[in-house]
């Protein structure tokens, strides 16, 4: 008995240890070993990379060159070969030379350094201009010429991230990541400057094939500009790179440059590659429109003042929202639509409505839950300032709003009974 | 009555009486007793900080959440820093001084022992605190050791035990530095003029002026903190008219200089090492000095090339950029000098030998990626990423603990009165640069590449580097298993070690027999 339990964990051991040695064996096979910068896509990026690597190879050369001559030394100088030692402590000439060389190599790296400065922070002259907000945890983004707006979540499936049950858990695809739902579209050949703040904590927007990042700080615009060479359309991937909080890790940036042409036409399609224009077009991109949770009817956003009310995609959309408000739903409707909207409350209530106890409420017997729906809206509309509670006003429709605020209120042993409709929020709204 | 005057009595007659255990370790006064507090105090925490690394680096395994929750990574990577920076770190080098000044300088004590002993009690307490955050509802401090509003804002009240055990620790430094300040100043033998003090005491005098400097900026950075959460203030709330910047800009005027404050006493002690070993006076003593003003001074004005990517104007991110880059020149001076003192020497490579060189070489390995991070242009490609992460570990870990090891097996003949086993300390040596290189150095390759700091999970291209590294810090943590056995059975027994210990060393401490009795120095000695 006792003998047999020994030998299944030292076979579960030796299982464990051959998993692993595969493991990193395969991953020999076909791994990336990148240990380099990314391969550089603009103007600046490149000069990054020169700049990175001229300073590199001065640095090898300084380290050689002075190990060199400690090695020799350690080689030559010992004891055991009967060194005498000298008992020389100072001399004034030697101790100038080693002060003024190194600054003198100093200057010859802060002279290029600076050029390429001077050229990053001139923000100037922009064809395009995009505002970029970072959420607790995605990306918000706005096209500020062209009104188009949208938000960027991760889209790699939980059960690739979660690898704690083997029996739940998913192979990583190759962007495991690195994919986002919607992705931010750039033409290439065109200078575009981005905008940067954030809703709740500090993110940092980083792409390094672009050579770029900046933080994203509430309260604050700051501003960087890339433009992607001719002939480098493809996809481009970054993540956030400034802590913010438990889901850091997983709020990518996923950029599609395509050649100005595309860009114009995607541009003229209210943010879809279809030619045709979307106003003209309301009922068959409709499911689409809100599939990429676009926004509509921010009323307190910044964003409004910005954007030509005129704009075609725009109407439609606050059409849409219109029609989605007016609509009465089943509750089971608004439960299974609910379900799948929750997906994203769940980074910090949890996936069972318990949260994180002191940093994140239970949705579970949460009184506001429990309580009159008003406040329940209250707090998804308006967030709660000082928490990571968001405001989702602008973030998601009334229908939405109406349909996960029904599945929280009946779910996780939650039973207010009572149902939400999108007629309710968008009173709440106003 | 008449007992304790036999005491008193007997107290003079043999300097080597000691208390009884509990008024010996508890309500000691004596410089040396409260060093070996500090250092075991060190020395358990950086056993307990170094198995939040292992939880980190068994995470980062494999992309996926395989062991923990991103929050309780979180967790991991702030109170590892929290607890290595203010519990490992700083605590050894101030056992250090306690125990090396009083004898460096012909002192029979440092000055203030009684705010010597308070000073030490004070961290046990403060750690209790930091670590008992971790029991409380939403778990210890995740918004990393940097602490940056408005995410701290955010955190439960953790966060706030956590200010508390700063402000402890900042307490405990303030008088520490005091005491060494007070100590170096005024207890000198007749003779020791500044300029013939020996390395470490200078390092010292100018690290507990930079502690004095920056201790109360970062208290009242975490004070502002705590009101912007519970007392209605907006210093650092947008929302409220504040300015989340600034937290940064006050943060990294006393993280800067705390750099230096880890960095500074390790250089003083390479610089007892490599003589004696070289057999050879240090080289460039006065350069040596004013190299460490130097770097002191350079470091309260290079503070905000921690944070180039909060969109500073052009000009601000130019000097911050040129002031960083100066910085390398006093520091190239102090690797020129100890090149040069073992330049025709004659040297042999005991086991603090092997430390100091170790030391020499990998400081200036991420003394020159650090020069590579002053770039700025550079610096947004690097700028939170794990090139960040290799470069600190490479400055703190192969720069300040790896000293502290040298040091401890320098002194530790001085300390046990016997010699530690030479071969286990090699060995000891040897596992500890080769896990650390093997764990660090692939970080500077995910850091290129692209892998962001502070990430539980990541995408799959940066699999192969970081398994290196993980098994790297399995290594090397184990390897300190032998550092902790080889102290016990030092401090039991071994070869007596005579009062020079080395061949010939220089220094009031090699004057005393060894180990240095309970008190010395009761007439100063004449230095000439």
């Amino acid at each position: 008995m006792v003998l047999s339990r020994h030998l299944k964990s030292i076979a579960k051991i030796t299982a464990f240890v051959a998993i692993l040695i595969t493991a990193l064996f395969s991953g020999l096979a076909q791994a990336d070993w990148e240990y380099n910068l990314q391969r550089p896509v603009t103007e600046i990026a490149e000069d990054i990379y020169g700049l990175h690597m001229l300073i590199f190879w001065i640095c090898v050369v300084i380290f050689v060159a002075v190990f060199g001559v400690m090695f020799y030394s350690i080689f030559a100088h010992r004891k055991s070969k009967n060194y005498q030692p000298s008992q020389f402590s100072h001399s004034t000439s030697v101790e100038v030379v080693w002060t003024i060389v190194p600054f003198l190599i100093l200057v010859v790296m802060a002279i290029p350094a600076t050029i390429v400065l001077i050229k990053m922070e001139d923000t100037t002259k922009s064809d395009l201009t995009i505002k970029i907000t970072g959420y607790q945890w995605k990306w918000g983004y706005e096209y500020l010429d062209s009104g188009i707006n949208f938000f960027s979540t991760l889209s790699t499936p939980r059960e690739q991230i979660d690898q704690f049950d083997k029996e739940t858990a998913q192979p990583q695809g190759e962007n495991y990541l690195l994919e986002t739902d919607n992705v931010v579209v750039v033409p290439s050949g065109r200078k575009v400057r981005a905008l940067i703040t954030a809703n709740d904590v500090i993110h940092a927007w980083w792409i390094p094939a672009f050579g770029v990042k900046k933080d994203a700080i509430p309260g604050y615009i700051n501003e960087l500009w890339f433009n992607v060479k001719e002939g480098e359309e493809g996809i481009y991937r970054g993540q956030c790179a400034e802590l913010c909080g438990k889901d850091h890790a997983y709020m990518p940036i996923v950029v599609k440059v395509v050649t100005g042409a595309e860009f114009d036409n995607w541009v003229a399609a209210g943010g879809n590659f279809d030619s045709a224009p979307i106003a003209e077009n309301i009922e068959p991109v409709k499911e689409e429109v809100k599939a990429k949770e676009v926004s509509v009817g921010s009323s307190n956003s910044v964003i409004e003042a910005i954007v030509p009310s005129a704009n075609a995609a725009e109407e439609a959309l606050v059409t849409d929202a219109d029609v989605s408000s007016a609509t009465v739903l089943s509750k089971d409707e608004l439960m299974s639509k609910g379900e799948k909207i929750y997906g994203s409350c769940s980074a910090c209530h949890g996936a069972d409505g318990s949260g994180i106890p002191g940093v994140f409420p239970a949705i579970a017997g949460s009184p506001i839950v429990a309580g009159p729906v008003d406040d329940h809206l209250d707090i998804v509309l308006f967030g709660k300032p000082g928490t990571a509670m968001a405001a989702f006003a602008s973030q998601l429709s009334d229908e939405d709003i109406a349909a996960v605020v029904t599945y929280q209120r009946n779910s996780f042993g939650n039973d207010a009974g009572d149902i939400v409709l999108p007629a309710d929020v968008l009173a709440k709204r106003n | 009555m008449s007992h304790a005057a036999t005491a008193h009595d007997h107290d003079h007659d043999h300097h080597d009486h000691k208390p009884p255990f509990f008024q010996r370790w508890f309500m000691s006064t004596n410089h040396k007793d409260i060093g070996t507090l500090y250092l075991i105090f060190s020395l358990t925490m950086l056993f307990v900080g170094g198995a939040m690394a292992l939880v980190i680096r068994a995470e980062l395994w494999q992309p996926g959440l395989q062991f923990v929750d991103p929050h309780f990574f979180n967790q991991m990577t702030t109170v590892h820093a929290l607890i290595m920076v203010f519990g490992a770190v700083m605590p050894g080098f101030v056992g250090f001084a306690n125990w090396m000044l009083p004898l460096m300088v012909g002192a029979p004590d440092m000055a203030l022992p009684r705010m010597n002993n308070w000073s030490f009690w004070i961290l046990p307490f403060a750690f209790s605190i930091l670590l008992g955050s971790f029991f409380v509802p939403g778990g210890a401090p995740a918004s990393g050791w940097t602490l940056y509003a408005p995410l701290t804002i955010q955190g439960g009240m953790s966060v706030d035990m956590g200010i508390v055990a700063i402000h402890m620790m900042g307490i405990s430094s303030i008088m520490g530095a005091i005491n060494v300040i007070v100590t170096v100043l005024n207890m000198r033998a007749p003779g020791m003029t500044l300029m013939k003090m020996p390395m470490f005491v200078w390092t010292w005098l100018i690290t507990a002026f930079l502690l004095i400097a920056v201790m109360p900026v970062f208290a009242g950075a975490v004070t502002m903190l705590l009101t912007d959460r519970h007392f209605g203030t907006a210093f650092f709330n947008p929302a409220g008219g504040g300015d989340p910047v600034l937290y940064q800009h006050i943060f990294w005027f006393f993280g800067h200089p705390e750099v230096y404050i880890m960095i500074l006493p390790a250089f003083g002690i390479i610089s007892h090492i490599i003589p004696t070993f070289a057999r050879k006076p240090l080289f460039g003593y006065s350069s040596m000095v004013f190299a460490t003003a130097a770097i002191a001074f350079l470091s309260f004005i290079v503070w905000a090339h921690h944070m180039f990517t909060v969109g500073m104007p052009l000009q601000g991110e130019l000097f911050f950029m040129y002031a960083t880059m100066l910085i390398s020149v006093p520091t190239g001076v102090k690797v020129f000098n100890w090149v040069t003192t073992m330049w025709r020497g004659s040297m042999t490579f005991e086991t603090p030998m092997l430390y100091a060189i170790g030391v020499v070489f990998l400081f200036t390995l991420g003394g020159l990626s650090g020069l590579m991070l002053a770039i700025t242009p550079a610096d947004f490609q690097y700028h939170d990423t794990y090139f960040v992460v290799a470069h600190f570990h490479y400055v703190l870990f192969s720069g300040a603990v790896m000293a502290m090891m040298g040091g401890a097996f320098f002194w530790l003949p001085k300390w046990t009165g016997h010699m530690y086993n030479e071969t286990l300390g090699k060995i000891h040596f040897w596992l500890t640069a080769i896990f650390f290189n093997i764990t660090f150095f692939p970080q500077h390759f995910l850091g290129l590449a692209g892998m962001p700091r502070r990430y539980a999970d990541y995408p799959i291209q940066f699999t192969e580097f970081n398994q290196i590294s993980s098994f790297g810090a399995f290594g090397l943590g184990l390897s300190q298993l032998l550092f902790v056995y080889i102290i016990v059975a030092t401090v039991r027994g071994g070869k007596k070690a005579t009062a020079e210990v080395w061949d010939k060393p220089d220094g009031l401490e090699w004057t005393v027999p060894s180990p240095a009795p309970f008190h010395t120095f009761d007439e100063p000695p004449v230095v000439k």
